[in-house]
């Protein structure tokens, strides 16, 4: 280097200094954030230490019992009921939803006026509370108020008892789950249908197929990533609904609603037992954490095979 | 042939979503008396919204609604958008797990939630006040905020922020002015539908306050169990409470679609 | 006024070692080129120049006094990008007009309505100013960029390869408006990155020439030509590229001479070359002909050239390239596309030992190349 030489000019003593504000400007714009994930997760701590005591809202003290509350919990018949109920319900209306709002969403891609124009106003039953659709469905099957009620009247059926009896209590928060819930099945499958490409449908078209053909080989494979989303959203949300069960019956009638959360409610703000209400929410948890995280994978497998057609 | 199937049955299912909403409406204007014996038929009054302003309770709890779920979208998005901003342009470790938590916020069961939270709300003093409901509604908000917005700022080139600063402005100036332009429709989309998640909750209000801070969905229970007759108010009161959130739907139809897909900065 | 001195700047991504110890003077005025290859390492030192990036070790002085602690927006450097960063939701007006609505560099709104417009004219883009960057080809953007950069005088103007997205006819055309710009309007201290031999050695007035984030040469455009550094400077200028092959450096009455592929023919070694080759340790050599310097022969009636036979001919307009294969290894020559070539005809190859590059084995650094015959063409059009 013939710098110093030819210049003549020697090397400043001074050393520059960074400031502290910009070396450290990412941690600090990171610094929300983490405050408000700290803020969220210590509760979840606390559950997790609060399940392996005994604490109770009728009582002072509270003392580590360890691993009781989880084996009285698989040890009551009425924690294994709950898992088949959270599981029917969250099956059925998921099912559900899935299979109509494919449906509804095929049929809504096309050009007609009448589509372009539902497409516009078929979301607003996902806009609405879940506990408010209850609401607005109690007083549609009201025997007396209700046009619900008056209809079935009108055919011959009376007393339709809706939630009031175990045989169609399920079937009654299964149907406002999905009134809820199928716009946004057909929202995201009319969004992956909107991002197919044009090419492979029209040789299919050239090449003779037919529409079930082409929707078996072509469409479901490239929609997949779509529907594997919707699936996993709808899964793991309805496995937590709370609202509709909780607002319509409470759990009844007897136990036949009484889902996990239902279950950990009852446990925890009714008999006051927090400490044994937590594992009810764990087990929770822990199956949808791990039921998503296995679903996930499939979707990333899926978006992979539907890049690739 | 075809066509005519297909057409019936895209009514059959409208006919299954929308009625409902129609039949609600319809209702609010029919007053107590005829309840029972009219169907679609009957002298429209505004009666029931009359006695609902009157009472005011039913507006008390349409602001609270309004306060704590505006209260938290603006909360997420000063949090969210600095950290949006933060997971998409540094590299650090663990930065994919922490976006996994955030986006895990969304799925946390809310009584798996509420049970510890129940208590740490009493101890601090937070239970029943708008402050508490508004920071547990961010387990609704933050998440899809984040999401979003960090797919916006990996969009844009970190070329644009440089040139920004060699023009002359300072970091912060660079943010925004030039940075969220960028992310607006973003931040549009994904703050309006947080706002709807935040407006329906129903759990946390109904379990982490009481008597001062009722939401319109904590209020549609005292319809629901009680044994009143005021049909009539009660459907008034469920048309005010889904009214803004229908309105949203439509606003956000325009944006939804640009907002939530990205590739809006090229070149 | 704009001097600038880097030294012994250092700096890692993750794993990666960007910049490695980099030492340089650049002198006021100066156009000065930073050539090398793709990740060499050119964009970071750029960046760091312009307080984009924190250098791990090493400063940078701007008139002698440090600015490491100082904030892009307080260095006074302009930088025109690679892929030239517009902002999309501004017009070209605001674009190129953005430095003059900074806090730091904030003119009165008639100053910026005319210098927008002066530099517009300059650049040929006043008719754009309402349309947006969208809607513009990458030529127009480049002078946008530029324009954005131009507006004001700074310390240091920085281009990072701004004519590398352009087709090559208009490439042509920006680098010849360029250097005019350069030395008219502009009169700044310039720093000017490429990967483009012909771009560095037009442009420059003087060349730094980098490899993974070392520094290997500087100097001017004759001097890396003509006595690279090293191996991979000389490789790097010339198009075909220099042919290096390995030698051995012999004795024979008296003489040195060079033994290639262990063929029976000695090549004799210039003097002046010779007496620093003695005192080379080593009798390993790498020695590098450009294309100029190599004639052939189909026949070689005195024995006294190099055997091989011809791999490729392909001939390109007026030049063709001939690539000719002796043992293992291949020379690339560009010749006159007149006469044509078999494949696997037999060819013979003599080198003008007298312009010969030697280069060492065990580093590539130059060990010496002769000084008895001036008067080279300073490189291919």
């Amino acid at each position: 280097m013939r710098a110093a030489a030819e210049t003549g000019r020697t090397p400043p003593l001074e050393e520059a200094k960074i400031p502290w504000l910009r070396r450290n400007r990412p941690y600090l714009i990171l610094l929300p954030a983490f405050l408000l994930t700290a803020g969220i997760l210590y509760p979840f701590g606390v559950a997790i230490y609060y399940s392996l005591t005994n604490f109770s809202f009728k009582y002072e003290k509270h003392s580590f019992v360890g691993l009781e509350n989880w084996v009285d919990m698989f040890s009551d018949p009425g924690f294994w009921h709950s898992l088949w109920v959270t599981a029917k319900y969250a099956l059925l209306s998921t099912g559900v939803e899935m299979v109509i709002g494919v449906g509804v969403a095929l049929l809504l891609n096309r050009e007609s006026r009448l589509a372009r124009s539902l497409r516009i106003v078929l979301i607003f039953p996902l806009m609405i509370a879940p506990v408010i659709a209850t609401l607005i469905w109690q007083l549609m099957i009201n025997s007396s108020v209700g046009v619900i009620g008056h209809a079935l009247r009108g055919i011959g059926i009376v007393d339709f008892t809706w939630a009031a009896d175990p045989d169609t209590a399920l079937f009654t928060v299964v149907l406002i789950d999905a009134w809820v819930y199928t716009p946004f099945v057909i929202l995201l499958t009319l969004a992956g249908l909107r991002s197919l490409p044009k090419a492979p449908f029209e040789s299919a078209r050239v090449d003779g197929g037919s529409a079930w053909f082409t929707f078996k080989n072509l469409t479901l494979p490239m929609i997949m990533p779509f529907l594997l989303i919707a699936l996993v959203f709808r899964l793991m949300v309805s496995l937590q609904e709370f609202s509709i069960i909780f607002a319509l019956t409470s759990g009844g009638p007897g136990d036949t609603l009484m889902t996990l959360p239902l279950t950990a409610y009852t446990e925890g703000f009714t008999y006051k037992e927090l400490g044994y209400a937590l594992p009810h929410m764990l087990v929770l948890w822990l199956n949808v954490f791990f039921a998503s995280r296995i679903l996930i994978k499939y979707w990333s497998r899926a978006q992979e095979r539907a890049s690739g057609v | 042939m075809l066509k005519w199937l297909r057409n019936l049955a895209l009514l059959a299912y409208a006919a299954f979503a929308l009625f409902p909403l129609l039949w609600m409406l319809i209702i609010s204007f029919k007053h107590d008396r005829e309840m029972y014996h009219t169907i679609f038929l009957f002298s429209p009054t505004l009666e029931n919204y009359r006695v609902l302003f009157e009472k005011g309770d039913y507006i008390g709890y349409f602001l609270n609604n309004l306060w704590v779920s505006a209260g938290a979208v603006i909360l997420s998005i000063v949090v969210g958008v600095p950290a949006a901003y933060a997971l998409a342009r540094f590299k650090f470790r663990g930065r994919e797990s922490i976006a996994f938590t955030f986006l895990s916020f969304r799925f946390a069961p809310e009584i798996m939630v509420i049970l510890p939270l129940f208590l740490i709300y009493q101890r601090f003093g937070l239970y029943d006040t708008y402050l508490g409901i508004i920071w547990v509604y961010q387990l609704l908000t933050l998440p899809l905020i984040i999401w979003v917005l960090r797919g916006y700022f990996e969009e844009i080139p970190p070329e644009i922020e440089y040139a920004a600063r060699l023009d002359g402005y300072s970091w912060f100036r660079v943010f925004l002015k030039t940075l969220v332009p960028l992310i607006k429709p973003g931040l549009v989309a994904s703050a309006l539908l947080s706002f709807i998640f935040a407006w329906n909750s129903f759990t946390f209000p109904l379990l982490l306050a009481g008597q001062n801070v009722v939401t319109t969905t904590v209020a549609a229970l005292q319809y629901l169990s009680s044994d009143t007759v005021h049909y009539g108010q009660m459907a008034a009161a469920v048309t005010i409470s889904i009214l803004p959130e229908v309105l949203l739907a439509l606003f956000i139809q325009k944006h939804l679609v640009r907002g939530l897909s990205f590739g809006a900065v090229k070149g | 006024m704009g001097d600038l001195w880097i030294r012994g700047v250092s700096k890692r991504f993750d794993r990666v070692l960007a910049l490695d110890d980099v030492d340089l003077q650049v002198n006021n005025r100066e156009f000065f080129v930073l050539f090398g290859p793709t990740g060499a390492g050119k964009t970071t030192l750029l960046n760091v120049i312009a307080g984009i990036h924190i250098p791990d070790r090493g400063h940078v002085y701007l008139n002698g006094r440090p600015v490491d602690h100082l904030e892009p927006n307080e260095r006074d450097v302009a930088m025109v990008f690679e892929n030239y960063a517009l902002y999309p939701h501004l017009n070209v007006f605001e674009n190129i007009a953005s430095p003059l609505y900074s806090p730091r560099y904030r003119q009165p709104k008639e100053v910026v309505r005319q210098e927008v417009m002066r530099i517009a004219r300059l650049l040929d883009i006043d008719a754009l100013l309402e349309r947006f960057p969208a809607e513009l080809s990458n030529g127009q953007r480049q002078r946008v960029a530029l324009g954005r950069a131009l507006i004001r005088r700074p310390e240091v103007f920085l281009m990072d390869e701004p004519l590398v997205h352009l087709d090559a006819k208009l490439r042509h055309q920006m680098r010849a408006e360029l250097k005019e710009i350069q030395s008219q309007s502009l009169d700044t201290t310039t720093i000017y990155v490429t990967h483009d031999y012909r771009e560095a050695l037009s442009l420059g007035d003087r060349i730094a020439v980098i490899s993974r984030g070392r520094i290997e040469q500087v100097g001017t455009p004759e001097e890396v030509y003509h006595r690279p550094a090293s191996e991979f400077v000389a490789k790097a200028f010339g198009d075909p590229e220099m042919n290096v092959v390995e030698g051995e450096l012999i004795e024979d009455s008296g003489r040195m001479y060079l033994d290639l592929f262990g063929q029976p023919r000695h090549f004799p070694v210039p003097d002046d070359v010779r007496n620093i080759l003695d005192h080379h340790s080593s009798r390993a050599v790498r020695v590098g002909f450009r294309s100029k310097q190599i004639r052939f022969y189909p026949e070689d009636p005195e024995g006294k050239w190099l055997a091989g036979r011809v791999y490729s001919f392909e001939p390109l307009g007026a030049t063709a390239i001939l690539i000719v294969k002796v043992g293992d290894h291949s020379f690339r020559l560009r010749v006159s596309s007149e006469q044509s070539w078999e494949i696997d005809q037999p060819i013979h190859l003599a080198f003008d030992m007298d312009r010969a590059f030697f280069f060492s084995a065990s580093t590539g650094k130059l060990l010496a190349r002769s000084e008895e015959r001036k008067g080279d063409v300073p490189w291919p059009s």
